[in-house]
């Protein structure tokens, strides 16, 4: 009888009930706890006014005098305010629910959850520094970037980033465990 | 030659990747442009399926929908022959439509006629979703104003449900399009498992394991 390679043992298709159930599970308590953070008065001021902090922060070390009270980020020029949806949170939650649903190691979700997490929230810090500049440079241009084009590049990002993820990390991390 | 062949898969990964994102942009770019076009057609057929859908919801039934360009405009009957403005989605509220639309056209492996037939079915299910967003906010809406009767448990639970319509209004092109081209990708993921011939039994093994979950089939004869 032929002997099972390391690959065939770890194969995420051994178990797929077991894990799939947990995965789904898990999905949906992921999805659930980001609803009720949404809904949470103080959990979801905190994520705004850090998302205004690090803003604040970027904007200063480009050269630009701002200040910041709560999740407010203003100059003499412009003044963006962060709300629940400037926070990624929808784009987050639906990043997490298509790592844990993918078939693979918990180790490669766990890798996943924070890649998505950490560069979610990386190029959302980058829209709001770059809704700054059109508020400041193309008031006239603000609704259209902020509705329509950082829109779909969050869309974007979000898939490329589950895209790179999937083909790429989890593959190779379910042959590791 | 065994390292050009072991980087040989996660490369035409990335290369794909950016093809992807390249498409994308160039279809978002040419799509939204279109939009300033189709977004007031869209508007009104959102409208004319939501005002049947309000009086099966409502009754009586309080509330005129009026397409104003890309603009959707919520009225409120609040005597006999009198109406009072309530509320409006503005013209990004259905612009989701743009990226689902450039989503499918930057999935790799679909032909033009299975593109066009993905797109249509996309603008019908989106368009659903749509419909079920306008009435079931203005409905919300009503009950956390007090103007609509609810239970006890969707009164305190309001907030909640409001989020949930919000997550899938957002989440709706992105589920739409995972749907749609659930095939598409399988197939782009066998074809970079098949072209890594050192990507090693590992990673074939992974994807075998990961696609069988999902209930998909390997072909005979493939590796």
């Amino acid at each position: 009888m032929r002997e099972r390679t390391k690959a065939e043992r770890t194969e995420p298709g051994r178990a797929p009930t077991t894990r799939m159930v947990l995965s789904i599970v898990l999905a949906a308590v992921v999805v659930l706890l980001l609803v009720l953070l949404a809904t949470h008065e103080g959990a979801i001021g905190a994520v705004q006014r850090a998302y205004a902090a690090v803003t604040h922060g970027v904007l200063r070390v480009l050269g630009h005098d701002t200040t910041i009270l709560g999740n407010v980020v203003r100059s003499s020029d412009f003044g963006i305010t962060v709300v629940t949806a400037c926070t990624g949170i929808f784009a987050t939650a639906l990043f997490l629910v298509a790592v844990l649903v993918f078939p693979t190691t918990w180790r490669a979700k766990l890798f996943g959850g924070v890649l998505g997490i950490g560069g979610i929230a990386v190029v959302n810090v980058i829209r709001l520094v770059t809704l700054y500049y059109v508020g400041v440079h193309w008031p006239a241009a603000l609704d259209t970037v902020h509705q329509l084009v950082w829109q779909s590049l969050l869309i974007l990002s979000a898939v490329a980033l589950w895209l790179l993820w999937a083909g790429r990390i989890a593959g190779r991390k379910g042959a590791e465990r | 030659m065994k390292r050009e062949m072991r980087r040989e898969g996660p490369r035409t990964l990335t290369a794909h990747v950016g093809r992807f994102v390249l498409v994308f942009v160039l279809s978002l770019a040419v799509l939204a442009t279109l939009w300033t076009f189709i977004a007031p057609t869209y508007t009104r057929l959102v409208a004319m399926l939501a005002r049947p859908l309000f009086r099966l919801v409502e009754s009586p039934n309080v509330t005129v929908l009026s397409a104003q360009g890309a603009e959707t405009w919520v009225y409120r009957i609040i005597g006999e022959r009198e109406i009072a403005p309530f509320t409006w989605f503005d013209r990004y509220t259905f612009f989701a439509l743009i990226p689902l639309l450039a989503l499918l056209a930057a999935t790799p492996g679909l032909g033009w006629r299975r593109r066009v037939l993905r797109g249509v079915t996309g603008i019908g299910a989106l368009m659903v979703v749509h419909v079920l967003y306008v009435v079931s906010s203005v409905e919300l809406s009503y009950a956390a104003m007090g103007l609509r009767t609810v239970g006890p448990l969707a009164a305190r639970t309001l907030d909640l449900w409001q989020i949930v319509v919000r997550v899938l209004w957002e989440a709706a092109p992105i589920l739409i399009w995972v749907a749609l081209t659930f095939g598409a990708w399988k197939k782009l993921f066998e074809r970079l498992r098949s072209g890594d011939p050192a990507g090693g039994d590992a990673r074939r093994a992974s994807w075998t394991g990961a696609l069988g979950t999902l209930g998909w089939k390997k072909k005979e004869g493939t590796p």
